[in-house]
């Protein structure tokens, strides 16, 4: 489990980070979702040990992080950086064995095996870092940040520039991890990446704008509201559902309306529909994209950045 | 401080150096001609002129410094001398020729990114700055340890009777054993701390060659007979060079700061 409390962290005059406060518990995957220059990065090397917060805290399985236990909770860390950062005159292998040697672990070598299998990468163990593809440096520094088993991963943009195949490879990878009790925070500015990998989504824009499930998120956008698909034209019950909302809409096969109170209402709604003669094929809440979430909460910040200036 | 991460680095530094062996061309073209210029100048010259070193007034006054050696002929005790201060080139090599790569190697993980994963495992500050001066300071010293016996081989095949004999003293042995590798590593420690704090290798270069300034002078000054250091002084050099090493040692790692390495570096 990682813990970020009320971290702070300045550039000079510039507030990169800014009273940020989550926390990503065993079993679980966040994405921290911005736009470039949101501070994902900076927020992860905090949580890494690898910069200090101006001001906050990071605690790591119950444990501040502090310059006397860094070396002891970045051993319990695996960190993946933007930039894959291999050392280009090592072969694949030869890259992992020494963060295995830096880990001192035990019986490196059947890990490595194990590892390169898991990654695909058996095959060009030998090659040098130089020679690999994008993707392929991606998952050499992947591979390293799992060597030595850590109970919480941080990760820069860990599918990015991929191809869909080994992006997916990764995103099961990471699915695996959680289920092992690995906690998992992901950066990314994919919205996508995002919805398909996370548990939640923290969005974030130096501060911390909202923290929720991809789905909780969408509902954001849309407190309230309800679609329900009927057989024919919904346009038949339109008036037996105007006592709910008298702006309900119709289009198609589909009546959308704003129900006061979704949990307490949906049933009479249904009841109404189908007295009304109607046949109910479906009824959800109406979600809006996660992009326009995103988007609309981005705004949001703005105007508010704008009215504390 | 775990030397199993100091060891992990240091293979690493090592395999690296193993795969780019250009790296070490300086230490070896300065080994070379560590080893050259005194037989060039003691033997090679005054064969090809006829002149015998021994009938150099200046040079027997100047030599003198060595001691009286009966057992030596007037040119023995002069190749006495020069073979001695010409030892002095085999202190600069590995300073020279390490350089390159020590001012190279925290600029390089800078440049090629790879610092970033580097400080996201336990390794301590202290344990990477070991590691980088020791990467670079085992190759050179070896080669350089490779010339000077070249140099000890070439005084026995080539010099005067009884010159190589005189040469194994306990003066050479701590300006070999103690005071090379001090200097080396005081100068080497002095680019590595520039190499953290700049993104340019060239200026941790210019100023980790800086120690050869002292070197030099002490050289000359030996040559002109102003001043010879018994094994003593060499002793105290050494002695006083490591315990600067390790208090620089200590400053560069508290120089360095890994915010600014991770953040000022794109």
């Amino acid at each position: 489990m990682i813990t970020a409390n009320r971290l702070t962290r300045r550039f000079g005059d510039r507030v990169v980070v800014d009273d940020v406060s989550f926390e990503v518990g065993r079993s679980e995957i966040v994405a921290l979702l911005g736009p470039n220059g949101a501070g994902k990065t900076t927020i992860l090397r905090m949580l890494g040990g690898l910069i200090t917060p101006t001001s906050g805290s990071v605690v790591v399985d119950g444990v501040q992080l502090t310059r006397a236990t860094g070396a002891m909770l970045r051993s319990r860390i695996g960190f993946l950086p933007e930039v894959p950062g291999l050392w280009d005159r090592l072969t694949v292998r030869e890259n992992l064995a020494v963060y295995a040697d830096l880990y001192k672990l035990q019986a490196a070598d059947r890990i490595l095996d194990w590892l390169l299998d898991l990654l695909e990468l058996t095959a060009h163990q030998a090659a040098r870092a130089a020679e690999l593809s994008k993707g392929m440096r991606q998952k050499v520094a992947i591979a390293r940040s799992l060597l030595h088993d850590p109970h919480v991963l941080l990760l820069d943009e860990p599918t990015s520039g991929l191809d869909p195949g080994i992006a997916r490879a990764v995103r099961r990878l990471l699915y695996d991890r959680r289920s092992q009790g690995c906690t998992i925070l992901v950066s990314t500015h994919n919205l996508d990446e995002a919805e398909r990998l996370a548990d939640r989504v923290a969005v974030v824009q130096g501060r911390l704008i909202a923290i929720d499930t991809p789905a909780g998120l969408r509902r954001r956008l849309t407190p309230g509201r309800i679609v329900v698909r009927v057989a024919g034209l919904a346009s038949a019950c339109l008036s037996a559902v105007r006592p709910f909302d008298g702006s309900a809409v119709v289009d198609g096969q589909l009546l959308t309306l704003r129900l006061p109170d979704p949990e307490r209402d949906t049933p009479a709604l249904v009841r109404a529909v189908v007295e009304a003669g109607a046949e109910i094929l479906e009824v959800r809440p109406e979600a809006a994209a996660l992009e326009d979430v995103y988007l609309h909460l981005l705004a949001d910040e703005r105007v508010s950045e704008a009215e504390e200036r | 401080m775990t030397g199993l991460h100091v060891a992990a680095l240091l293979r690493k530094e090592l395999l690296d150096l193993s795969r780019n062996r250009g790296a070490l061309l300086p230490v070896a073209i300065m080994a070379l001609v560590s080893l050259l210029l005194p037989f060039g100048v003691t033997l090679a010259i005054p064969a090809v002129t006829g002149q015998h070193l021994g009938d150099d007034s200046d040079l027997l006054r100047v030599s003198a410094a060595v001691g009286a050696h009966a057992e030596l002929t007037r040119d023995g005790r002069v190749q006495l001398f020069l073979f001695q201060q010409f030892l002095m080139l085999f202190l600069i090599t590995p300073i020279t020729g390490a350089m390159a790569l020590a001012a190279h190697s925290i600029v390089g993980e800078k440049q090629a990114r790879t610092l970033e994963p580097l400080l996201a495992t336990p390794i301590g500050t202290i344990e990477l700055l070991v590691a980088k001066v020791l990467g670079s300071l085992i190759p050179s010293l070896a080669i350089a340890m490779a010339g000077l016996a070249l140099y000890f081989t070439g005084l026995a095949c080539f010099a005067e009777p009884g010159v190589v004999r005189a040469m194994v003293t306990p003066r050479t042995a701590l300006l070999v054993f103690l005071v090379s590798p001090a200097a080396a590593l005081l100068s080497l420690q002095s680019a590595i701390v520039v190499s953290s704090r700049v993104n340019d290798a060239r200026t941790a270069q210019q100023f980790g060659v800086l120690i050869i300034i002292p070197l030099t002078a002490v050289l000359v000054a030996q040559f002109a007979g102003m001043i010879w250091l018994s094994a003593r002084a060499f002793a105290m050099v050494g002695l006083g060079m490591l315990a600067l090493w390790v208090l620089l040692t200590v400053v560069s790692a508290a120089l360095f700061e890994r915010d600014t390495i991770l953040t000022n570096w794109r």
